[in-house]
Formats: structure tokens, C-alpha cells, sequence
């Protein structure tokens, strides 16, 4: 089994050196035309903490994960993410959370080894430390026979496993993972496992949305279920629906929500 | 200090990946510069064969073929990013937005020199037209005219990325925009080939100055805001 570094940005202390939760939502919605895709979600997730993101199609997964990657602004509520403000200072943020989802977002005409050369300029490593990461992360998820190959030339398989070498080489706090599993062979969903656990060991926060329930189970702390844009359950330890030390906001109203 | 040089290698590999791509998609870039010499081939066959009124229309018909051809090439320096979500990882890796702005920009504006510098030597074959004296004014007002067409090209072609009509809305945005570019750029490039008899080709080159400083600040200015969702 090629070695495997885990990367993870520096812990944030709060004030007066309290340990602020890696993800704190009040309210969040999102609207997309007049349809709700999330209808207000507060959520607090402990940091360190492995949480399942469950729930039916359209129950709004994505989307919540979109709003905590800063890919998408809420239409309302706010978002903390390791105690910093993400809809103000999103660029802090984006230093501290890496987001996997559906689009691999290659480029065809580089080689895997080029891609992720880029990836690692982009997340801030140098020229050659940066190399010598891409390298090995290829290695962890058995591309390395392919790194000279165009990305034109993958299956949605190796692009995903392309795009989990490129989780490894940033240095995330909280990692936000949408359907991890999805397109990979058995032993590419044992590799997202293995490395899991491992993101897990090194104190990353993982929020994973997933379909199949009792594979992120088996590794996660909590599981919150989300249905209709709402959250439906939540179980497990370091999650807590709802804000805590924050008193409560008055609730918007939102136009064709049905509460 | 260590932002900019932080930003310059943000910049810089972000144009990479963009020529890499560019020179390995070849079929796309030959046809563009196949498309935009066809376009003078074209003016050549309406304007008729009368070499004084070819020789005439010369620079506007080089300049109106480099903004076609550069019309498509900033529509695919984007299409890159639109194709499997690289424009929404692109948008959120921790960098500055006015770094990601430069590397596209700086990317742009070599595919459009590499474009106007082609397009030359095919204007001085198609129209009989000798260029050889008039070399570094025209080379000036090609680098002048690809910097403030890349400058603003770039930010459409941001902007229209994610529109479904993108095809049609670039062309339909950018090209009221460019006009004093283009006029600048036409009456620089008539200036040099007639050996500036009026001295007006300083005014001219001062004007593409002027305009692609203004299409930078704009460019960067507002290049951050479109990344957004």
C-alpha cells in the first residue's frame, strides 16, 4: 500500500480560546426560483466530527453542501465555518474547506499529473513540494500508471479518483464529500474508506452525503437526515440541530415554504 | 510581497493550463485562425479586385477578422472552464479573484497576439499590401489591441459562461464595447502601413493605451463577482 500523508489546515481558536464548531448554520435557505431547495437548516457540527448526510433525492444534500463549500450563497440565514463568517470572509474560508462533488472539474486536455500539478499551485504549495504531493497522492489512489495520460481519456471512475487525489493534496479543515462512492469499483469505494478514516485520524471534519447509509455510518460519529429541504433527524454525538450560544433569530418567511 | 508573488503563481499557471490546452486542442485554434483568414479572403472577393481599394479597407478588414476570430477564442478559454465544473472549482480554490482574472487575461491576450500577428503576414499576401517597413508600429498596435481585447473578453466571457445562450450573447455584449478599441486600433494600423504622413500614429497608439488600461481596472475590477454563484 503506497505511503499516504494527510494534509489538514491549522486549528482555529475561538475567543478566549474556546474551540469554535467547524460548521455552524442559522437558518440557511436557498431558493431557486420559487421552489425551495433548503428551507432553513440549522446545523452545529463539533469539530473533528464524521457526520452522514442522509436523505432521499431532492431532499436538498447538495445543496446544504454547496452553501458550506461557498460554491452557492444562501437566499437567507447565516454560515460559520470554523468560527469565521463565510458569507464575509469567504476567502478565509475557502482556504479551510474542500468540497468533492459530482463534477470532477478537470481539465480533458491536461494529463492527471498536469491537473493535479495545478491543483496544488492553486491550494499554495510551491513548484517542486508541490510535484512531489501531486506524486504521491496519484500513488494513494492508483493513478500513477496513468499520470501521463490525458484526463480526455479517463472513465467517470478514474476521474473520480483523480478528484479524491485532489482532496488529498489541499489542506482542509472540513471536508465536504457528495457521494463519495459514486462511479468507483469495489476497491475505489475500500480506497474512499481507507481514506476516510484516515481524514478522520488527522482530526478532519467530514460531512459526507451519501445514498448508501450504512457504509458512512459504520464510520461516521452522527447522521443527519434531511428531508424536503428540512432537517427531518439527527442522531449520533457532536451534532446538534439547531444554533447553540446564539440566540435565536426570528424566522423569515419564506414564500412558498409550507412550515 | 509574498501575496504577489503568491498571486504572479496563480497567474502564471493558470495561462499555462490554458495554452497546454490551447496547443493540444490544435483543431480548435487552426480553425479559428483558419475561420478569421477565411473572413479576409472573403472581404477580398466583395471589395473586387481593385488593389487601391483593397489596400484602402486593409486595416479595418485585418482588425474586424482578428475581432471574429478573437470572439471565438475567448468564447473557448472559457468553454475549457464550463466543461465538467472546472469553473466552479476554479472559482473555489483559495486565491485571489484579481489572480485568476490575470491568468485568464494573460492567457487571452497571447492567443490573440499569436492571432493578429498571424493574420498580418495574410493581409500583406491577400491585398498586396508590404508591411516589411511598417513592422514595429504594427506589431505595437497588434500587442496594444490583443491586451484591451483580452482584457474586456476575458470578463464577458465570464460573464456568458454559465448563460445557455453564451454563443450569441457574447458577440451581442462585447462588441459595442470594443468599438473605440477597434477604431483606435484601424486608424493606428492605416497610419502605419502609409508611413504617418499626418503624424497621428502616437495619438492613436495613446488612445489602445489608454483603453486597455480601462478595460484592465474594469476587468479586475469586476472578474471576482462573476466567479460568484
Amino acid at each position: 500500500m503506497p505511503q499516504t500523508t494527510i494534509y489538514v489546515a491549522p486549528r482555529l481558536a475561538g475567543t478566549l480560546g474556546t474551540i469554535p464548531p467547524a460548521v455552524a448554520t442559522v437558518e440557511l435557505a436557498r431558493l431557486f426560483g420559487r421552489s425551495a431547495a433548503l428551507a432553513g437548516v440549522s446545523l452545529t457540527v463539533e469539530m473533528g466530527r464524521t457526520v452522514a448526510l442522509l436523505g432521499p433525492n431532492g431532499a436538498g444534500k447538495t445543496t446544504l453542501l454547496r452553501i458550506l463549500a461557498t460554491a452557492i450563497r444562501p437566499s437567507y440565514g447565516s454560515l460559520a465555518i470554523d468560527g469565521i463568517d463565510a458569507l464575509h470572509d469567504t476567502e478565509q474560508v475557502r482556504g479551510r474547506v474542500v468540497y468533492l462533488s459530482h463534477a470532477t472539474g478537470h481539465y480533458d486536455d491536461l494529463t492527471a499529473e498536469e491537473n493535479l500539478s495545478f491543483a496544488t499551485t492553486m491550494f499554495g504549495w510551491g513548484f517542486r513540494e508541490g510535484l512531489g504531493v501531486a506524486r504521491e497522492a496519484l500513488a494513494t489512489v492508483g493513478l500513477e500508471a496513468a499520470a501521463a495520460q490525458r484526463v480526455r481519456t479517463f472513465s467517470a471512475g478514474m476521474r473520480k479518483r483523480l478528484a479524491l487525489a485532489r482532496v488529498l493534496v489541499a489542506r482542509p479543515s472540513l471536508l465536504l464529500l457528495d457521494e463519495p462512492h459514486a462511479a468507483l469499483d469495489g476497491e475505489g469505494m475500500l480506497l474512499v474508506d481507507r481514506l476516510i478514516g484516515l481524514w478522520r485520524e488527522a482530526g478532519v471534519t467530514l460531512i459526507v452525503a451519501s445514498h448508501q447509509a450504512e457504509r458512512v455510518a459504520s464510520q461516521a460519529d452522527a447522521a443527519v437526515r434531511l428531508e424536503g429541504g428540512l432537517v427531518a433527524d439527527v442522531s449520533g454525538a457532536g451534532v446538534i440541530a439547531g444554533p447553540v450560544g446564539a440566540s435565536p433569530r426570528p424566522r423569515v418567511a419564506v414564500a412558498g415554504i409550507d412550515r | 510581497m509574498n501575496d504577489l508573488r503568491r498571486g504572479l503563481a496563480v497567474a502564471v499557471a493558470i495561462a499555462r493550463k490554458d495554452a497546454i490546452s490551447e496547443l493540444r486542442g490544435r483543431q480548435a485554434a487552426g480553425s479559428t485562425l483558419f475561420f478569421a483568414a477565411l473572413v479576409l479572403l472573403l472581404f477580398g472577393f466583395a471589395l473586387g479586385p481593385d488593389s487601391r481599394r483593397l489596400a484602402d479597407a486593409a486595416p479595418g478588414l485585418l482588425w474586424l477578422a482578428i475581432v471574429f476570430g478573437g470572439l471565438l477564442t475567448m468564447a473557448r478559454l472559457h468553454q475549457l472552464e464550463a466543461d465538467d465544473g472546472a469553473f466552479e472549482q476554479l472559482a473555489l480554490y483559495p486565491v485571489d479573484r484579481r489572480a485568476i482574472y490575470a491568468g485568464k487575461a494573460l492567457a487571452g491576450a497571447a492567443a490573440m497576439l499569436v492571432l493578429g500577428g498571424l493574420l498580418l503576414p495574410v493581409v500583406a499576401i491577400l491585398y498586396a499590401i508590404p508591411i516589411g517597413a511598417a513592422w514595429l508600429p504594427l506589431l505595437v498596435a497588434v500587442v496594444l489591441g490583443a491586451i484591451g481585447f483580452a482584457a474586456i473578453g476575458t470578463a464577458y466571457a465570464g460573464l456568458t459562461v454559465r448563460m445557455r445562450a453564451r454563443e450569441v450573447m457574447l458577440p451581442l455584449l462585447m462588441l459595442p464595447i470594443v468599438a473605440p478599441l477597434l477604431l483606435a486600433a484601424v486608424k493606428a494600423t492605416a497610419a502605419a502601413l502609409s508611413g504617418d504622413p499626418l503624424g497621428e500614429l502616437g495619438s492613436w497608439l495613446q488612445l489602445l493605451v489608454a483603453f486597455d488600461v480601462i478595460m484592465l481596472v474594469v476587468g479586475v475590477g469586476t472578474y471576482g463577482f462573476l466567479l460568484e454563484d
